[in-house]
C-alpha cells in the first residue's frame, strides 16, 4: 500500500499524508482525492515537470524558511545577506529576482515598490509544498497573470485532514536555536462541519542575529595578512506571523477558499562590514497583510471556472539611527487589489482551450522625511488577458500553447501599448511503458518596471520600456522503479532524473545608470544578457529491508550568463555578478520505521556554489570564492496513542566555514536548531 | 548508473574554497613618457562594496600601480574602505578621506599607513598651517536639523581640537586670508537644495557668515588672484569673498585650477573648459573627451591634465593623461569610479625606493655639501636668509641647479667647493659621462681667450653606502694637471674686508657658526691676461669645470676614467655617486674681482631624457 501510493505521488507528499491515507472517512477521502488528483496531474499533465519538495521531506531539511529550502533546487540562484533577518532572493536560471514570481496559495505575492519577495519571511512550518516551475505551471487552466513570469514559485500551506471520529488538530512546536533563536509555532485545524474546515496558524521568530563571523586575508606567499572575528551586530529579529484558513468542499467538484495571512516584524538591517565599520543602525519594521479568496467549480464535466481575489495591505517602515550618516526615516504604504477569473473549456478529451482575465490595481504612498518627500501617491493598473489550449496526441505528443495580453498604464507613464507573449510546450513519449519524456518550451515574459524603477527620487525614469526575457529549454527525463513489477520484494527502488539545456535572452534590461553631474543615478533599458545553461537532477529512494528507506536528491547547474550589451565595455562577454558558473546540492537521508511506527532519521546535506563575481567586471578585484555548506539533523518521530511527537536536530554549517552570500555581508559559522514538535 | 555519473561529473567541477588573498599591486607600463614625481589616484568605489582603492602612478618610470595602497598595508583589516573621497598632500604626508568609513587616512609619501581620525561621513580636505580642516554630513553630536559640521585636526598630534556646524551637507573648503570656506550641497534634500557657503573665522572657528551661492554647491576651490570658485548645480560662480566677480554660465561637475587657468569640466556634454582667472577668457584648447562614458576626476597640474572616466560607475575607469594643449599622452585602466587625484614630487617604486625603476633623470638631484670660498657673490649665489644652516643652502643650491633648473651657484674663491650627486650612480662607460655647466665664454671672435674659471672635479664611491659623501675622492685629471700644487687656505670673518663696489654684503659665508675655516686642494696657475684693455683668460685644454662655454658639448664633458688617486695613479672606477668640483684659481682682478668657479648644472650622458 504504501509504496503503491508513493509511487503515485512521488515527491508529492508526505509520510504523513500517506499514513493518513490508511485510514478514511469521506472527507478525508475527499481531500486526499484532490490532492492525490492534483499530484497525479502533475506527473500526466505538466508537460515541464516542476521541481518540488514536500511535507515531511521538506520538514527534515535543514531549513526555516522557504529561501533555505529553495537552496535544493536546481538552477536557482539565492542570494542570503545573512542571518534569520537578512533579505533572501532568488534568481531562476539567472534572468534576475524580478523575473521570478511567487505564488502564495494560487495567488501571486507582490511587491510594487521594488518587485522582489524576501523569500526568508516565509517559514516552513505551516508549508506543505514548495514547487519551482521553469516557464510557466504547464497547465492551462490558471490565472492570466500566472502565464507573464518566466520564473515560478509556488508555495502551498498545510490542509487539514482529519481521521474518522476527529474534530481538531492541534499541532504545538518550539524551536530553540543558536544566536537565541527562539521560534514557537502553533497550528489549530478545526473540522467545523464535514465540508467546512479552519485552520489557524501562529509563529513568533526572534533572534539576537550576534552570530560571530570572521575575516581572513592572506597574503599571496601565503602568510596572513589579518585575520579577525567580531559579532554581527544590530541583526535582530522580531516577527509574528497569523495566518487563517477556511476551506469549504462541497458537491464533489467545487470548493471555496479564503486565506488570511498577516505578518509583522521589527529588525536590524545589520548592513555591509567594510573597514572601520562593525556596526550600522539602520532599523525596519514591516507589515505585510492579505486575504484572498479561491471559488473554483465545474460544470458538465468539461467547463471550469476559477475566481480568485484579493486585497494586499503592506507597510513599511525604515529609520536610520547611525549617527554616522544622515537620519532617515521613510514609510511606506503599499495596496493591492486583484481579481482573476479563470475558464477552461474541454472541447474533446484531447483538447482543452482556457481563457482568463486578471485585474490588478496597485498602489503606494511614499514620506520621506530627510528628502523631503511627503504623502507621495503612485498607483498602476494592469490588465491580463490570457488564452491557452492544449492538445494530447495520443500518448506520445502532448502540446500548449498560451498567448498573453498584458496592458499596464502607470502614473506619469506614457500608456504603453499592450504587449503580447507567447509562450509553447511539449512533451513528447516515445515508449508507452518507458516513463521517457522529452520535453521543450519557448516562451516570451516581461518583467515590468517598479515604482522604484520608475519614480524613486532624482533615479526613476517614467519612460521605461519592460525588460523582456526569451527562454528557449530543452529536458530529457527519465524515471524507472522495480516497485510496479515486484510489489512484495524487499527491496525497491525509485528514480527519477532528468536533465536540461536552456538558453536565455534577455534585453532592454533595466539598470541603474550614473548620468549627468555630481553622480546621479538613473534607471535605463540597457543590457543584453545571455544565459547558457544545463540542469541535471536526480531524486532517488530505495526501500532497503528491515523498514529502512534511503533518499537522495542530487542536483547540479553549470550555467554562463554573460553581459553582451555592449563589446566596448571593459565587462562586454563577463559573467554577471553573483551567478555562479557551478553549483550544487546533494541531501541524502536515513529513515528508519519502526514496527510500532515511529520513525528515526539521519539527514545529511551539501550545497556548493561555485566561483562568481561580485560586479559587472570579472577581476580578481571582484572575485568571490566558492562556499559550501554541510548541514547534518537526526529526528525522531513516536506515536503515543494519538499524540504525535517530533524532535530534531539541525547543525548547519557543520564544518564553520566563514562564507559571503554576497559580499562583505558575513554568513553565520557552525550554528545549532533544536525543534520539538507536539502534535494530536 | 546516472547517480554515478552525476556524482562524478560534480566531483570534477567541483572546485574547493581557499583562503581568500589580497593581491598585491601591479604595476602596468603605461608610457614611456617621463615627468616628475607621482600621482595618486583615488577610486572611490561604491558604497557598501569596500572598494575605496587608492592606485600610484611613477610619472618617472611611467608604470601604473593598481591597489597600491593594498600593497603598502596588506594588514590594514578589510583594506581601504568604503568611498574614497578625497585625497591630499600636505606636510609631507598623504591624507585620504574615506566618506563611508568615517575616517581621515593619514600615510606617508608612500601611502604607508600611519594612523587614522575617525570622522563620521567626512567628505573633503583643506589644510591651513598645521591644521587639516574636513567637512563631514554630519557632526559629532546628531543634529535635529541635519547639518554638517567641519572638523579641524592637528597635523602633529592627529587629533581633532575643534568642530563648527555648517550648513547642509557640507562638500569642497578652503583656505583663504585666515578664513575658511565651504560650500553646503543640501545635496541629500531633494527638493530644497542648500545654496549657502558659509564662512569661518579661523581664530575663533565660529561661522561668521552664510553667503548665498547658487543651489546645490558642490565644488570650491581658490585661484591665483584670491577669488573663490564654486561650481553649482546651474552655473559656475567666481567671487571675492560675498562680492559676485564674474558668472560661467556651465554646469560644471569638476573644476581643477593651476596657474591662472581654470579648468571646469562640463560631465554631461563632455567638454574640458580651460578659462583665465584673470580675465575669464575662454581658451581655445580642446581636449577629446567626447568619447568618454562618464568624464569625473580632474587634476590640472603644469605639465599635464588628468582626467578620468568613471564608465558606468561599477566597472574600472580610465585615468587619461593629456598635455597642455590638448594631446593625449597615455591611459591607464584604475579602479571603480577614479573620482580624485594628487600629483607628489616624489616618485615610488614598488618597494617604496625613491629611485625609479628603469627611468633616472639625467640632471642633478641633490647637493650634499656647499662651502664656497669668501667672495663676491658668496651669500648671494645662492641667496642667504637669516637663519639658514648649511642644509637650507644645499637645498637652495639644488634648487638652482638641480634637475636642469638653470639657475647659477658661485662657489666663491679658491677652495670653494660644492657636492653633488644623481639620483643613481653616474656609470663610467666609453667616452664621456658627465657633463658639468658653468658660465665660461669665449672672447668675441676667439677660441684661445675667454672667461674662463676653472674648478677642479672629484668624484668619490660612496663605498660605506651611508649615502653621504664621506668616502675617498678621486681627482678627474685635467690638461694641467703637471703644473697643480696642492695647498691649503683659511678663511676668516676677520678677514672680510674686501669689498667690491658692485657686491657689498659679507664676503665670508653666513651660514657658518664658526669665525674660519680652512680649504685645501690643488692651485691652478693665472691665466689672465690684458688684452684690448679686457682682463681675459686662457681658455685651457679640458678636464676644468667653467672652463669652455656650455655650446662645447666636448669642452664641458668629463671622462670618469681620467680619475686618479692621491699619488697620480690612474683608479678605474665603474660607477661614482658624488661629484666635487672646487674653485681651483685664486686671483682677483679689478674690477671683476675674484675668480670664482660657477655652476649651472650637469648632465649624466648616459641617461637620455
Amino acid at each position: 500500500m504504501v509504496r503503491r501510493i508513493s509511487l503515485i505521488l512521488i515527491f508529492a507528499l508526505s509520510a504523513f499524508a500517506v499514513r493518513a491515507q490508511n485510514e478514511t472517512d469521506t472527507l478525508i477521502n475527499r481531500f486526499q482525492l484532490e490532492e492525490v488528483e492534483v499530484s497525479a496531474r502533475a506527473l500526466t499533465k505538466d508537460i515541464i515537470v516542476p521541481q518540488t519538495l514536500s511535507g515531511e521531506e521538506l520538514q527534515r531539511l535543514n531549513a526555516l524558511s522557504v529561501a533555505d529550502a529553495l537552496r535544493y533546487f536546481s538552477g536557482v540562484q539565492l542570494k542570503d545577506y545573512g542571518g534569520v533577518g537578512g533579505i533572501k532572493t532568488i534568481n531562476v536560471r539567472s534572468m534576475g529576482s524580478q523575473h521570478t514570481a511567487v505564488y502564495y496559495n494560487g495567488v501571486q505575492l507582490g511587491n510594487a515598490q521594488n518587485g522582489q519577495v524576501d523569500l526568508g519571511r516565509f517559514s516552513l512550518d505551516n508549508m506543505e509544498l514548495i514547487q519551482v516551475y521553469n516557464g510557466q505551471k504547464s497547465d492551462i487552466f490558471q490565472s492570466a497573470r500566472e502565464f507573464g513570469a518566466a520564473g515560478n514559485v509556488y508555495l502551498t500551506t498545510r490542509k487539514p485532514y482529519f481521521k474518522t471520529g476527529e474534530r481538531a488538530h492541534v499541532r504545538a512546536q518550539m524551536r530553540f536555536g543558536s544566536f537565541a533563536l527562539a521560534n514557537p509555532n502553533v497550528g489549530v485545524d478545526i473540522k467545523l462541519t464535514d465540508a467546512l474546515s479552519l485552520t489557524l496558524d501562529a509563529e513568533y521568530v526572534y533572534s539576537n542575529g550576534k552570530y560571530p563571523f570572521r575575516y581572513k586575508r592572506v597574503l599571496p606567499d601565503g602568510t596572513t595578512a589579518y585575520d579577525t572575528t567580531a559579532i554581527r551586530q544590530n541583526g535582530d529579529i522580531n516577527a509574528i506571523r497569523t495566518e487563517l484558513g477556511l476551506h469549504h468542499y462541497y458537491r464533489t467538484t467545487g470548493f471555496w477558499r479564503v486565506h488570511a495571512y498577516n505578518y509583522w516584524s521589527e529588525r536590524g538591517v545589520p548592513g555591509a562590514i567594510v573597514n572601520n565599520v562593525w556596526r550600522n543602525g539602520e532599523r525596519l519594521w514591516d507589515r505585510n497583510s492579505f486575504v484572498q479568496a479561491t471559488w473554483q467549480d465545474e460544470w458538465f464535466n468539461r467547463w471550469s471556472t476559477r475566481l480568485l481575489v484579493k486585497y494586499a495591505n503592506d507597510y513599511t517602515h525604515y529609520q536610520n539611527y547611525d549617527v554616522q550618516l544622515l537620519p532617515a526615516n521613510n514609510e511606506y504604504l503599499q495596496q493591492e487589489v486583484y481579481l482573476s477569473l479563470a475558464n477552461k473549456i474541454q472541447v474533446f478529451n484531447w483538447w482543452d482551450l482556457s481563457v482568463a482575465y486578471d485585474y490588478q490595481y496597485n498602489s503606494l504612498k511614499r514620506d520621506e522625511w530627510i528628502s523631503g518627500v511627503t504623502d507621495e501617491r503612485f498607483y498602476r493598473h494592469s490588465h491580463w488577458l490570457s488564452a491557452a489550449t492544449a492538445f494530447n496526441i495520443r500518448e506520445y505528443l502532448r502540446l500548449q500553447a498560451s498567448v498573453l495580453m498584458t496592458q499596464i498604464s502607470n502614473l506619469q507613464s506614457p500608456i504603453s501599448n499592450p504587449k503580447i507573449t507567447p509562450g509553447i510546450f511539449a512533451s513528447f513519449r516515445p515508449y508507452p511503458k518507458i516513463d521517457l519524456s522529452i520535453n521543450a518550451f519557448y516562451k516570451q515574459s516581461y518583467r515590468y518596471p517598479t515604482f522604484n524603477d520608475l519614480y524613486y527620487t532624482d533615479l526613476g525614469n517614467a519612460n521605461l520600456r519592460p525588460e523582456l526575457a526569451r527562454q528557449h529549454s530543452v529536458e530529457v527525463a527519465y524515471r524507472f522503479s522495480n516497485l510496479q513489477s515486484s510489489i512484495s520484494n524487499d527491496f525497491g527502488y525509485e528514480i527519477a532524473a532528468s536533465a536540461s539545456y536552456y538558453y536565455n535572452r534577455v534585453t532592454d534590461k533595466i539598470i541603474a545608470y550614473p548620468k549627468g553631474q555630481q553622480f546621479r543615478w538613473t534607471m535605463l533599458n540597457l543590457g543584453t544578457v545571455k544565459i547558457n545553461g544545463v540542469d541535471a537532477k536526480a531524486d532517488m529512494s530505495f526501500y532497503l529491508p528491515m523498514r529502512f528507506v534511503l533518499r537522495a536528491r542530487l542536483n547540479y547547474t553549470y550555467n554562463t550568463a554573460i553581459d553582451v550589451t555592449n563589446p566596448n565595455d571593459s565587462y562586454y562577454g563577463h559573467q554577471i555578478p553573483y551567478i555562479p558558473w557551478h553549483s550544487g546540492s546533494a541531501v541524502g537521508e536515513l529513515d528508519y520505521t519502526s514496527r510500532r511506527g515511529d520513525h528515526y532519521g539521519l539527514s545529511y546535506s551539501f550545497i556548493y556554489v561555485g566561483e562568481r563575481y561580485g560586479q559587472q567586471e570579472n577581476t580578481i578585484y571582484n572575485y568571490v570564492q566558492p562556499w559550501y555548506t554541510h548541514d547534518l539533523s537526526i529526528y525522531g518521530e513516536w506515536t503515543i496513542r494519538r499524540y504525535g511527537i517530533k524532535a530534531n536536530i539541525e547543525i548547519n554549517n557543520l564544518l564553520g566555514q566563514d562564507y559571503e552570500v554576497i559580499q562583505n555581508y558575513p554568513m553565520p559559522k557552525q550554528n545549532v536548531r533544536c525543534t520539538l514538535a507536539f502534535r494530536y | 548508473m546516472i547517480h554515478l555519473c552525476l556524482y562524478s561529473l560534480f566531483l570534477t567541477l567541483y572546485s574547493c574554497r581557499t583562503d581568500e588573498v589580497i593581491y598585491p599591486t601591479i604595476g602596468t607600463h603605461v608610457t614611456d613618457e617621463v615627468r616628475q614625481g607621482g600621482l595618486y589616484v583615488l577610486c572611490e568605489g561604491n558604497m557598501g562594496s569596500n572598494k575605496a582603492r587608492l592606485d600610484y602612478m611613477n610619472l618617472e618610470s611611467g608604470d601604473y600601480y593598481a591597489n597600491w595602497y593594498g600593497a603598502q598595508n596588506p594588514h590594514q583589516v578589510k583594506e581601504l574602505g568604503d568611498v574614497g573621497n578625497d585625497i591630499q598632500v600636505y606636510g609631507g604626508k598623504l591624507y585620504a578621506v574615506i566618506n563611508c568609513s568615517h575616517k581621515l587616512e593619514i600615510m606617508d609619501l608612500q601611502a604607508r599607513r600611519i594612523t587614522q581620525v575617525d570622522i563620521p561621513n567626512c567628505r573633503y580636505l583643506a589644510f591651513h598651517d598645521d591644521k587639516a580642516y574636513v567637512s563631514a554630513y554630519v557632526g559629532s553630536v546628531a543634529d535635529a536639523d541635519m547639518l554638517g559640521s567641519v572638523f579641524e585636526i592637528d597635523t602633529l598630534t592627529m587629533q581633532i581640537t575643534r568642530e563648527v556646524k555648517v550648513g547642509h551637507q557640507p562638500d569642497e573648503l578652503c583656505v583663504l586670508d585666515d578664513r575658511l570656506y565651504v560650500v553646503n550641497s543640501g545635496g541629500y534634500i531633494t527638493n530644497r537644495h542648500d545654496s549657502t557657503m558659509s564662512v569661518i573665522d579661523l581664530h575663533t572657528f565660529t561661522e561668521t557668515e552664510k553667503i548665498v551661492v547658487g543651489s546645490n554647491p558642490q565644488r570650491l576651490r581658490v585661484d591665483d588672484q584670491g577669488h573663490l570658485w564654486i561650481c553649482n548645480e546651474n552655473e559656475v560662480r567666481v567671487m571675492n569673498h560675498s562680492a559676485l566677480v564674474t558668472i560661467i554660465d556651465l554646469k560644471a561637475s569638476n573644476i581643477s585650477i593651476c596657474g591662472n587657468t581654470a579648468y571646469l569640466l562640463d560631465a554631461e556634454n563632455k567638454v574640458l573648459y580651460a578659462y583665465s582667472t584673470i580675465d575669464y577668457n575662454l581658451s581655445n584648447i580642446q581636449f577629446p573627451i567626447s568619447n568618454f562614458e562618464n568624464p569625473y576626476g580632474l587634476l590640472a597640474t603644469d605639465d599635464a591634465i588628468y582626467i578620468a572616466d568613471a564608465k558606468n560607475y561599477v566597472s574600472s575607469g580610465v585615468l587619461h593623461c593629456y598635455s597642455l594643449d590638448g594631446k593625449e599622452r597615455w591611459t591607464a585602466k584604475t579602479g571603480d569610479i577614479p573620482g580624485h587625484l594628487c600629483r607628489i614630487s616624489a616618485a615610488y617604486d614598488l618597494h617604496g625606493d625613491t629611485t625609479p625603476v628603469t627611468h633616472h633623470s639625467s640632471y642633478i638631484k641633490h647637493v650634499y655639501e656647499y662651502m664656497p670660498g669668501m667672495g663676491q657673490f658668496v651669500n648671494e649665489l645662492p641667496k642667504y636668509e637669516e637663519g639658514d644652516d648649511a642644509a637650507a643652502m644645499c637645498r637652495k643650491c639644488e634648487a638652482a641647479i638641480g634637475n636642469n633648473a638653470g639657475g647659477m651657484v658661485s662657489l666663491g674663491g679658491w677652495g670653494g667647493y660644492i657636492t653633488f650627486g644623481f639620483d643613481h650612480p653616474v656609470e663610467n662607460l666609453d667616452g664621456y659621462d658627465i657633463r658639468i655647466l658653468g658660465n665660461a665664454y669665449y672672447m668675441s671672435g676667439s677660441t684661445v681667450y675667454g672667461s674662463s674659471e676653472p674648478g677642479i672635479v672629484l668624484v668619490s664611491v660612496d663605498e660605506n653606502a651611508n649615502g653621504i659623501p664621506d668616502d675617498t675622492w678621486y681627482e678627474l685629471k685635467g690638461s694641467l694637471y703637471d703644473k697643480q700644487v696642492y695647498t691649503s687656505r683659511t678663511y676668516t670673518r676677520a678677514g672680510d674686508t674686501l669689498q667690491n663696489p658692485f657686491h657689498t654684503q659679507p664676503y665670508y659665508p653666513q651660514w657658518i657658526a664658526e669665525d674660519s675655516y680652512t680649504l685645501s686642494g690643488a692651485l691652478l696657475p693665472s691665466q689672465s691676461q690684458t688684452i684690448s684693455g679686457q682682463v681675459v683668460q686662457t681658455i685651457l685644454d679640458y678636464g676644468y669645470a667653467d672652463n669652455k662655454p656650455n655650446t662645447d658639448t666636448i669642452g664641458t664633458a668629463f671622462d670618469l676614467s681620467w680619475a686618479v688617486d692621491s699619488i697620480g695613479q690612474p683608479v678605474a672606477l665603474t660607477t661614482v655617486d658624488f661629484i666635487r668640483v672646487y674653485t681651483a684659481v685664486d686671483e682677483i682682478n679689478n674690477p671683476t674681482g675674484e675668480i670664482s668657479t660657477e655652476i649651472i648644472g650637469a648632465i649624466d650622458l648616459h641617461i637620455n631624457n
